[in-house]
């Protein structure tokens, strides 16, 4: 193959490299834009649902167990991050805290229920979130269903919390990102193909599936604290609620299960829509995602990156037809049989 | 804990064990069919408190009869999913993950249709009958519950001529046992399927009629109602309708008896638990239990 026809594809390599950085940027600089406190919010909670969707990716995505029980680890992640902000700690550290006691919590649930498979564990990860927030409604530290309110000893500066949440969800990506192109994710994704097939090739599915489980929980449960400390109230059937759980799973599907752009492109799609919808119409809201839900499995398994990959293909093939590389287009048919005689 | 207390508590669970019967047998013949792990049936179930609801305030009919009429009813809506949605979905033996989802996406669009018609105030069917007792000596019995006992029991038995009796029952119960033997021996399969998931929906409507009657419900009525159908056919072991009998009466009898062990703003973590529990520690139901001693025997 000639360089010629190389160079396009080459373009295209390079700008899918650059693009995460310049977005990254664009990101950074927003808040000196002078925007105004209600799209830095908007942006704030978008960067939370990436995070949560990215998070729940790497399970359910990447590994193929699907989890209806996320909610357990943001609510536990906003229940830590609040305690701990509350008397006194440095937020950042707090955030950690949760992410780390999210993680935990992931090996105590994983480790009874990974032992099933399939359809068997969805239906386990309801059993165990619908106990949690039982639990939780009723514990005297979290305060119970009254909720509980965080009092900072800090003033209040939204950019530090956009910041924050920027730096996360970036740092989910990074993650995400990491763990695809490892030994690690290869294991995983073969286990989302075919668990015997992997064990026999020397995976390990029930350490893998703990592992990822730990990665994606750490995510959630950040991404729980730091909603919690812009929150400042938080309360059980908020956070630990069967709603978080089913947000958290529709995000990554609608957008495109296991991929990451696809799983922040639901997170992005998710935070528009409930901003505009959920304050007016909370039904439509959900009613809108679940026929989403119904017509992404019957017809387009890939989500919403998956039909704009195919929008885009077809753009392409139709600019080339219409004779914007029809300067060129013999001269590439020629080195095309050049190259291959 | 006297003797007389022992046997009202026995007799609320036997009671109870009925109703929990008749919601957890449509996903048992579901499953069995189909391989569908059917999440909807919350909605359907939510869908037939109200459809009991409506019918008792409009037209002031008795909603034990209402849940009667449910069954044709849902029966035909059930008809209707299939031919829509469900039966786009790829064939397999095994209970893919595609369909818990589209399951899932039903039961999201059925629970919202009911917010957006009937908001998320509780709702409740009060008749004469709701705080009328029958007393038998020195036991009590709610007659209300009775009479869903009676009527539950009457759907568990039709159900059961229906499926030993009938050329559709054999055709289920040949599906259940292996699909491809099924399909060998001359049944249309599609049809089958189509049937049964009008019958488990069909189910699903009578059960949540029955239920509305007892509870007061909202638009997320069925979710608390649905882990317990879970944990019923899993203890019954996924495809088996004596299985669905058995498994409903022990749940009954540990939510039942807790109560005297277990703090009651812990009693919903029960039936949660116990789902976890028995999938991870019996994943087979009871009858697995008797196997491996045969087994090992």
């Amino acid at each position: 193959m000639s360089t010629a026809a190389l160079a396009p594809s080459r373009l295209e390599a390079r700008a899918k490299t650059l693009l995460p950085w310049l977005l990254l940027a664009v990101l950074a600089l927003l808040p000196s834009a002078g925007l105004g406190a209600n799209i830095i919010r908007l942006f704030f909670i978008t960067f939370v649902w990436v995070t949560t969707s990215l998070g729940w990716n790497l399970l359910g995505g990447f590994t193929g167990q699907v989890s209806f029980g996320f909610a357990v680890f943001y609510g536990l992640g906003a229940y830590t991050a609040a305690l701990m902000i509350d008397r006194g700690v440095n937020p950042h550290l707090s955030f950690l805290a949760a992410g780390l006691l999210a993680a935990l919590a992931s090996v105590l649930i994983g480790l009874p229920t990974f032992r099933l498979r399939g359809p068997y564990f969805a239906i386990a990860t309801i059993g165990v979130s619908e106990a949690t927030r039982v639990i939780m409604n009723n514990l005297a530290i979290t305060g119970g269903a009254s909720g509980f309110r965080i009092m900072e000893h800090r003033p209040f500066r939204q950019v530090e919390h956009y910041y924050t949440a920027l730096g996360m969800a970036a740092l989910a990506v990074a993650v995400s990102f990491l763990v695809m192109h490892s030994k690690f994710g290869m294991g995983l994704r073969a286990i989302k193909q075919d668990e015997d097939a992997a064990a026999d090739l020397g995976v390990n599915p029930y350490a893998y599936k703990l592992a990822i489980h730990a990665v994606a929980a750490a995510l959630t449960g950040m991404a729980g604290g730091v909603f919690a400390r812009y929150a400042a109230f938080i309360y059980p059937q908020g956070v630990f609620a069967f709603q978080t759980s089913v947000y958290i799973l529709l995000m990554p599907v609608i957008g495109g299960i296991g991929t990451i752009w696809g799983a922040v492109l639901g997170g992005v799609v998710f935070g528009i829509v409930e901003e505009q919808l959920v304050a007016n119409f909370p039904e439509l809201h959900l009613l809108l995602y679940g026929s989403l839900l119904i017509l992404i499995i019957l017809a387009e398994p890939d989500g919403i990156a998956g039909l704009l990959g195919k929008l885009f293909r077809r753009l392409r093939r139709l600019t080339r037809k219409n004779g914007v590389h029809s300067g060129s287009r013999k001269a590439d048919e020629v080195l095309r049989r050049v190259g291959r005689g | 804990m006297t003797f007389i207390d022992f046997l009202n508590l026995l007799i609320a669970a036997i009671l109870l064990a009925g109703i929990y019967a008749v919601m957890s047998v449509g996903m048992t013949v579901i499953y069995g069919v189909m391989k569908i792990v059917n999440l909807a049936h919350a909605g359907f179930m939510m869908m037939g408190a109200y459809f009991a609801y409506e019918l008792y305030q409009r037209l002031h009919l008795d909603p034990i009869l209402a849940a009667l009429l449910a069954f044709p009813f849902f029966f035909l809506v059930g008809i209707a999913v299939h031919w829509l949605l469900v039966r786009w979905l790829p064939h397999s033996d095994r209970p893919t993950l595609q369909s818990l989802l589209l399951m899932f996406g039903i039961w999201l669009v059925l629970q919202n249709i009911g917010y957006l018609i009937w908001g998320n105030t509780d709702r409740s069917i009060l008749t004469p009958r709701t705080l009328a007792l029958v007393q038998l000596g020195p036991i009590t019995i709610s007659s209300l519950r009775l009479v869903v006992f009676v009527a539950a029991v009457g759907c568990m038995v039709v159900l059961e001529i229906a499926l030993s009796r009938t050329w559709f029952g054999r055709s289920v119960r040949a599906l259940i046992q292996n699909r491809y033997a099924g399909r060998i021996a001359g049944i249309d399969v599609e049809k089958t399927a189509r049937l049964t998931f009008g019958m488990g929906i069909a189910f699903a409507g009578v059960a949540g009629a029955l239920l509305a009657t007892l509870y007061s419900f909202d638009p997320d009525f069925g979710r608390p109602f649905l882990l317990r159908a879970f944990v019923i056919i899993v203890l019954g072991g996924l495809e088996s309708v004596s299985g669905v009998a058995l498994g409903a009466l022990v749940l009954a009898l540990v939510e039942t008896f807790s109560i005297l062990f277990v703090p009651a703003e812990y009693q919903p973590a029960i039936s949660f638990g116990m789902l976890v529990v028995v999938l991870v520690v019996l994943p087979g139901g009871i009858a697995s239990l008797w196997a491996k001693r045969r087994r090992l025997a």
